[in-house]
């Protein structure tokens, strides 16, 4: 594989870095942009779930929920007191 | 409870009457948890304001999930400040909802020394709620959670917590092993439990018989009702007894018939097993003589939900038997290519269900790899406006290569 | 994730409890080997397996919110009554699992002492499935527990007693995002709102992704908008049919209104495959106002149609099977309840639901 997962999952952390309060992203949203980018032959479905775990398994992303789950870079939240 | 000056006039007011009353519960709570002082509070001035005060929260959760927790805050903290935070925890719940007193009391301990000490015995898709606690007591209750031997369940877009019937643990109509069956599920799917990877939630749920005694027909996107393929077994003795016993087996159990496969000649039952539907009526009537046959298993069904967002739907059919032993493997298989198709062309918050009445069933069932049959349909089409497709059509001269 | 540091080691992923560990003896013993059951009285069931055992269930209701105080004396009851093995029902009841026939009076008039009623079997009013309601709840447009605890002291007779025609399942959602699904129950009690979302023009741009929550809109009423030179939404009020997508997924578009929020009541529905298909429940009143503590008005609508069903329905018709045989027309004269611009269905598959024939009783 050319495309390590750490790469994978380093890459992921910049888009939702970069998109962070104008778009979430969700998991299968973040796996189609990583396999639109290097295609199917260099990374599979699994890698880019295994990136993402990386993510969450680190604290550096956090899922999120509204209406549907998101994963984004912790924050605080906005309903919850000062 | 109310020492500390919480009046409660509007709450008392359900303190009263036969039906056991949760506002006791609540007050129950609050002698041993002061934060149930605050609920009390904030939920009398709901009743007064004719108005919730609770504020969703997104985040909140225990490291590495994505689901098993509702964050809840308040939006009158500064009166309330015990319930600022108050986060419910989904715990998955054995299959049909057995406990012994000894694993009841251990999940009661954990609740009293994390949380508000309330709870709801269950919640709507089937976990056990512990209901309010604080952002930093999440992890310290999935820890003592998890020493226990018992694991969060879903919220957010996953694969929901699987319930099921009570089976064969105590029922002679299940068809299939419904608790094995949940418990399988939801070990195998673990992962997809905890981490939502998929467009909106997915349900399973596990009945036993076609009386669906966990509504799974309508509430869960994937339902697997038990039913039969060989003769309904028949104990005429039994059958002769309910009559004598004044029972009016024509016009209690073959007038309601839906497809009248029986009659009854005033001494013998007879059914004619090719007509039936296994509605489960006479069987339902006349347990001690009717009982499903012995060739056993389930339909599986697709696509149920409540009405958010394109409207409610009811399951469908999508295969119409499996037999009992197979049932896991085939869902497992199933699952995995619905799975990928719905995680493929499923838009946000799209449900499956929703998904196929966008796309189409034949065009679903061309992605999962099934064929068609009648037994998919309440009737075939009645819009001749039919999408022939290409390969069907016979190449015009001068077309072919 | 905002929370305290993990553990060093954690587990995961163990999924819950293996359910064999918490079955009574008897039930282990005679797993899949089920032969019949009946019902001994009201609120106890008994099942005979093939080797002749005998396990009796005692069924009681519960307010499903519970304190550990109350789970704790249900263990001790069980423990006292039937070696400590007991189950939860899928509409929130508590059942007791005895194998000692001799038991069952004894538990239930301890049971009945401390408040809690035996029934819900068979032809009674089994408990009502509801959801959080404030209680618990962000977008609820109603109580659910209040409602509930109100219906149920009026009903508590129909629950001790199987003298129905047949089932009959209620169940409370406090909105439309119906964490109940309650859409096919015999009686469904459904809250709603009644005024679109007010939106909090300065926190919106602060809390919400304006291309998903207009992408919520089921009806498409929500589009951009600009406020105060900063991006916004505006929604286009007649095209909102109030069911609050927008608000699951935009904290800033609440539809609460204590004036306009209320219940709906839905009839007929069912999931049972027994005689007729299951079905979806259809509106029979399209509103009425919150009135707590006690929802004096859905009280008595819901006593109503219990009684008039109770009254006319034959033998093993449910609620739902009941009004096909005498009509739609029927069950509003019956009733009393009014028809209205409302009941007639707009939505999607609106057409499904008029009458295409002649077939009208005079």
């Amino acid at each position: 594989m050319a495309v390590t997962v750490e790469q994978l999952a380093e890459e992921m952390y910049e888009m939702i870095k970069e998109a962070m309060g104008k778009k979430s992203f969700k998991a299968t949203d973040l796996a189609k942009a990583m396999i639109a980018k290097y295609g199917e032959a260099e990374v599979s479905k699994d890698d880019c779930k295994h990136a993402i775990r990386v993510l969450i398994d680190t604290g550096r992303c956090v899922y999120s929920y509204f209406g549907g789950s998101y994963i984004t870079l912790p924050h605080k939240e906005g309903a919850a007191p000062d | 409870m109310a020492d500390e000056g919480v009046k409660t006039t509007l709450l008392d007011e359900l303190e009263k009457g036969p039906w056991p009353s949760f506002v006791k519960e609540i007050k129950k709570a609050s002698e041993t948890s002061p934060v149930c002082d605050d609920l009390l509070g904030q939920l009398e001035l709901s009743y007064e304001e004719k108005k919730g005060h609770w504020k969703h929260g997104g985040i909140v959760g225990v490291m590495g999930y994505g689901g098993g927790v509702i964050g809840r805050y308040s939006d009158v903290p500064e009166k309330f400040p015990n319930v600022a935070h108050f986060h419910t925890l989904r715990v998955n719940h054995p299959a049909g909802w057995f406990y012994t007193s000894d694993a009841l009391r251990t999940l009661c301990n954990i609740w009293e020394r994390h949380g508000s000490g309330l709870t709801n015995m269950h919640g709507s898709t089937g976990d056990i709620i512990f209901l309010g606690t604080k952002t930093d007591e999440l992890e310290p209750t999935f820890a003592d959670l998890t020493k226990a031997g018992f694991d969060l369940g879903g919220s957010g877009s996953v694969m929901r917590t699987p319930s099921c019937c009570v089976g064969q643990a105590r029922c002679e109509w299940a068809c299939y092993d419904t608790m094995k069956l949940c418990y399988e599920l939801t070990q195998t799917y673990q992962d997809e439990l905890h981490r939502p990877a998929f467009p909106y939630k997915y349900k399973f749920k596990c009945a036993g018989c076609p009386n669906d005694c966990v509504a799974s027909i309508a509430r869960s996107d994937c339902s697997i009702i038990g039913t039969w393929k060989d003769d309904i077994q028949q104990d005429d003795a039994a059958v002769a007894e309910y009559a004598a016993l004044g029972l009016d087996i024509q016009k209690d159990v073959c007038d309601n018939c839906p497809t009248k496969c029986m009659a009854w000649d005033g001494k013998k039952l007879t059914i004619d097993n090719h007509e039936c539907v296994r509605c489960m009526h006479c069987i339902n009537v006349m347990p001690k003589a009717l009982r499903p046959g012995k060739e056993r298993g389930a339909t599986i069904l697709i696509g149920a939900k409540a009405p958010i967002i394109q409207g409610a739907l009811l399951s469908s059919v999508l295969i119409p038997f499996v037999p009992a032993d197979e049932l896991l493997e085939t869902l497992k298989e199933l699952t995995g290519r619905i799975w990928e198709f719905w995680s493929e062309y499923g838009k946000n918050r799209e449900r499956v269900g929703e998904l196929i009445q966008r796309v189409g069933m034949a065009n679903f069932l061309d992605a999962i790899g099934l064929e068609p049959t009648p037994e998919m349909v309440a009737a075939p089409r009645d819009n001749p406006y039919i999408f022939f497709q290409k390969e069907d059509g016979k190449p015009k001269d001068g077309d072919g290569q | 994730m905002t929370t305290t540091p993990a553990p060093a080691k954690r587990i995961t992923d163990i999924g819950p409890p293996h359910y064999e560990k918490f079955l009574h003896p008897l039930i282990k013993k005679n797993y899949g080997q089920w032969k019949y059951h009946e019902s001994v009285a009201s609120g106890v069931l008994r099942h005979v397996a093939e080797s002749g055992d005998e396990i009796y269930s005692v069924r009681a209701g519960s307010p499903r919110l519970l304190s550990t105080a109350t789970i704790r004396l249900f263990a001790d009851l069980a423990e006292k009554y039937c070696g400590g093995y007991l189950r939860f029902t899928s509409r929130n009841n508590v059942e007791f699992l005895l194998d000692d026939r001799a038991k069952i009076e004894p538990l239930k008039k301890e049971l009945l002492a401390l408040g809690f009623p035996v029934g819900g079997t068979n032809n009674a009013i089994s408990n009502i499935v509801h959801t959080q309601g404030w209680v618990h709840c962000h977008s609820s447009a109603t109580d659910a527990s209040g409602i509930v605890k109100s219906v149920m002291d009026a009903l508590h007779d129909r629950f001790t007693h199987e003298d129905l025609p047949a089932k009959l399942r209620i169940a409370l959602a406090c909105c439309l995002n119906m964490c109940g699904a309650v859409h096919c129950s015999d009686i469904a009690i459904l809250g709603v709102h009644r005024m679109p979302p007010q939106i909090s023009k300065e926190t919106l741009p602060k809390v919400c992704e304006i291309p998903t929550l207009i992408a919520s809109c089921p009806t498409g009423a929500i589009r951009s908008a600009t406020y105060d030179g900063k991006p916004s939404v505006e929604v286009t009020e007649e095209q909102c049919m109030f069911c609050a997508n927008c608000y699951t997924v935009c904290p800033a578009m609440p539809l609460n209104d204590p004036e306009n929020d209320g219940i709906s009541i839905w009839v007929g529905g069912k999931v049972s495959n027994a005689r007729s298909a299951p079905k979806f429940s259809k509106l029979a009143i399209p509103f009425i106002p919150n009135n707590p503590p006690r929802w004096p008005e859905v009280v008595d609508a819901v006593v109503n149609i219990v009684n008039v069903y109770a009254k006319h329905a034959r033998k093993y018709q449910r609620m739902g099977e009941w009004i096909e045989r005498i009509g739609w027309p029927r069950f509003f004269e019956l009733t009393g309840i009014p028809f209205t611009r409302y009941h007639i269905d707009d939505f999607r598959y609106a057409g499904t639901t008029y009458a295409r024939s002649t077939h009208i009783r005079f």
